[in-house]
């Protein structure tokens, strides 16, 4: 054997060598297959990887600590950038806490939209992750097909509220305005076309041999281990458990229409993958029962201490102005005391709010269990053991997003 | 293996239907639009810059300087100065607003109690400094003549200045058969 200066080096001596040591390889933060800032550092052996080390943080903006100091109107902006992805979801889930904590109920309409935009949320989601997941495993075409439908819905965000990715949309008690008739009738004919689309993806990939390779038996999560680990999502599901906010919560109008909660087998990525696509199904089916059920009505609950009052009466009645004034300036002012932690169903997971409130108009301490963040903690233990190449399809698949994980 | 999955394995098959897929989108319509020639209408209530309303009587800004707008803005980038005028009138000396501050959630639209401020759609602006993003009253009021002029403005404070008594399910103040039974 000769070494490159074309001495004669010892085989034995080299391979003891080479095998000396780990390699340690840091991964990001500026990485394209880590779907945000996360830093992972490697320790190889060979291409398999011993140690998996996640480091967080580099998107923190302190959104729990700010809370505090926003009323809890104003913290609504801030929600959004908790999973940028579907900040519609996370918006719903801030806004059922804060209402199961006022005691508000809101009225039938407004469960219906939410549900519907909830759902909505839902597919943008899931349509970017299998577009950049396909991406990470290497099928161009996925992704560009996937944003050719992600645009049409959020254009529909855009008519329906203003803005596309940060909708601020729901309201504390209600709506920032209701939905029309062409805006709903434009919607369900994209449900139209919609299952059709997600039947081209997996021609596309579905039965590749190539997709299958790199995901099927990969990144196995036993059911156990997935239930131990916290999480929760498609992640979960994936694994075979059953679990679902939706099914066993009492926010929207999930009881009223059909679905079924949708599970893998084997807990490996092509589950996972598979979990997704079943719930592009699912969720296309909810909206159209719910477009198809949706009654008219009011859209603001009536709770005049925590709503902002109605326009048209601010400025003709005394009383109404003095409440605008108190709610902007200082938030509600009968809020209950006390502690209460409030799940929903993101995309993701569950994502969670825990407030501690002390009656003023801001939350005392306002907690965020994002699911992102225990899905990196389960990083390392899927990932150990596996192939480097394996890495970016096992982030891939757990679905993270680092704004959610970091706050 | 059977015949059929060893047929479907040696000629690639479901890799040729992908490619079948690819090969009929060379033929369908294009979706994507070459943005900065090919420009698409934003949508009414499309959350873009801000405008002070000007009052089509006085022809000044409708605005009165309660500073509710600045109280309710979550990221703080509204900065109002207000002074007394000679009959102990308030009056609004600036009204500024940091866009590059801005989160674009239109809660100061919801907060004021007089319709005076509005986000216009528009969206394309730049600029080399700070400075030339920092909007004053005079701009922001150039702001509603340029892109919220006819009944363009009063339209969208009609639809997007919310809520109004109808989302409560109750008839509006002033007139309220007709509104009423709309709204139920
Ligand atoms: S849109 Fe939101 S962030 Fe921007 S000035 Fe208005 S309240 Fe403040
Ligand atoms: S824009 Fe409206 S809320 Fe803001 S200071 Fe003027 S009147 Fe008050």
């Amino acid at each position: 054997m000769e070494n490159i200066s074309g001495k004669e080096v010892d085989a034995a001596d080299s391979d003891a060598r080479l095998s000396e040591k780990e390699l340690t390889l840091s991964m990001g933060p500026q990485h394209p297959a880590t779907h945000g800032v996360l830093r992972l550092v490697l320790d190889l052996s060979g291409e398999t990887i011993v140690k998996c080390t996640p480091y967080v943080g580099y998107l923190h903006r302190g959104v729990e600590k700010l809370a505090e100091n926003r009323n809890y109107m104003q913290i609504i902006p801030l929600t959004d950038r908790l999973d940028y992805i579907a900040s519609m979801a996370n918006n719903i889930g801030y806004c059922v806490a804060v209402e199961k904590l006022f005691g508000i109920k809101v009225p039938e309409r407004t469960e219906y939209i939410r549900t519907i935009v909830g759902e909505m949320a839902r597919i943008t989601n899931h349509l970017l992750w299998l577009a950049t997941h396909a991406l990470d495993i290497g099928a161009m075409t996925v992704f560009l097909y996937c944003f050719r439908e992600r645009e049409k819905i959020l254009d529909l965000f855009e008519r329906l509220c203003g803005a596309r990715l940060t909708v601020s949309y729901p309201r504390i008690g209600g709506l920032k305005n209701d939905v029309d008739d062409q805006w709903l009738e434009d919607l369900y004919k994209f449900t139209e076309e919609f299952p059709g689309r997600v039947e081209q993806y997996e021609t596309l990939i579905d039965k590749n041999r190539i997709w299958l390779r790199r995901t099927k038996g990969v990144g196995v999560i036993s059911a156990e281990d997935a239930i131990n680990w916290g999480l929760s999502g498609p992640a979960l599901r994936g694994s075979g458990v059953s679990y679902d906010i939706r099914k066993i919560s009492s926010y929207g109008v999930y009881d009223k229409v059909k679905w079924q909660v949708c599970i893998g087998k084997n807990g490996d990525i092509y589950d996972r993958y598979r979990v997704r696509m079943d719930e592009f199904r699912e969720s296309n089916s909810i909206i159209r029962q719910c477009i198809e059920k949706i009654p008219k009505g009011p859209i603001m609950a009536d709770a005049p201490k925590f709503t902002l009052p109605a326009k048209d009466k601010v400025l003709s009645d005394m009383e109404h102005l003095i409440h605008h004034f108190v709610l902007i300036t200082k938030g509600p002012q009968t809020a209950p005391e006390g502690e209460l932690y409030v799940a929903t169903e993101v995309p993701k997971g569950e994502l969670g709010f825990f407030f501690v409130s002390d009656g003023t108009g801001r939350p005392y301490r306002m907690r965020i269990r994002s699911p992102s963040f225990v899905h990196i903690s389960a990083l390392p233990a899927i990932c150990e053991g596996e192939l480097v190449a394996d890495v970016i399809a096992n982030i891939g698949s757990i679905d993270i997003v680092l704004g959610e994980c970091d706050r | 293996m059977t015949a059929n999955e060893f047929i479907k394995k040696v000629f690639f098959i479901e890799i040729l239907k992908g490619l079948a897929l690819t090969l009929r989108h060379f033929f369908t319509p294009s979706v994507t639009r070459q943005y900065p020639t090919e420009k698409r209408e934003p949508f009414p209530g499309s959350r873009g810059l801000h405008a002070l309303v000007r009052d089509p009587e006085t022809g000044r800004e409708k605005c009165v300087g309660c500073g509710l707008c600045a109280a309710m803005c979550p990221s703080q980038c509204i900065h109002i100065y207000t002074s007394e005028d000679d009959d102990h009138k308030k009056v609004v000396d600036r009204y500024e607003v940091e866009v590059l501050r801005c989160v674009y959630c239109a809660f100061c639209v919801e907060a004021c109690p007089y319709g005076a401020i509005v986000l216009t759609d528009h969206f394309e602006y730049s600029g080399y400094s700070r400075e030339e993003l920092y909007y004053t009253k005079d701009r922001l009021l150039h702001n509603w003549d340029k892109y919220m002029a006819n009944s363009k403005g009063r339209e969208y404070l009609e639809k997007f200045w919310r809520p109004k008594s109808e989302d409560f399910g109750v008839p509006a103040a002033g007139h309220h058969q007709a509104e009423g039974k709309k709204a139920t």
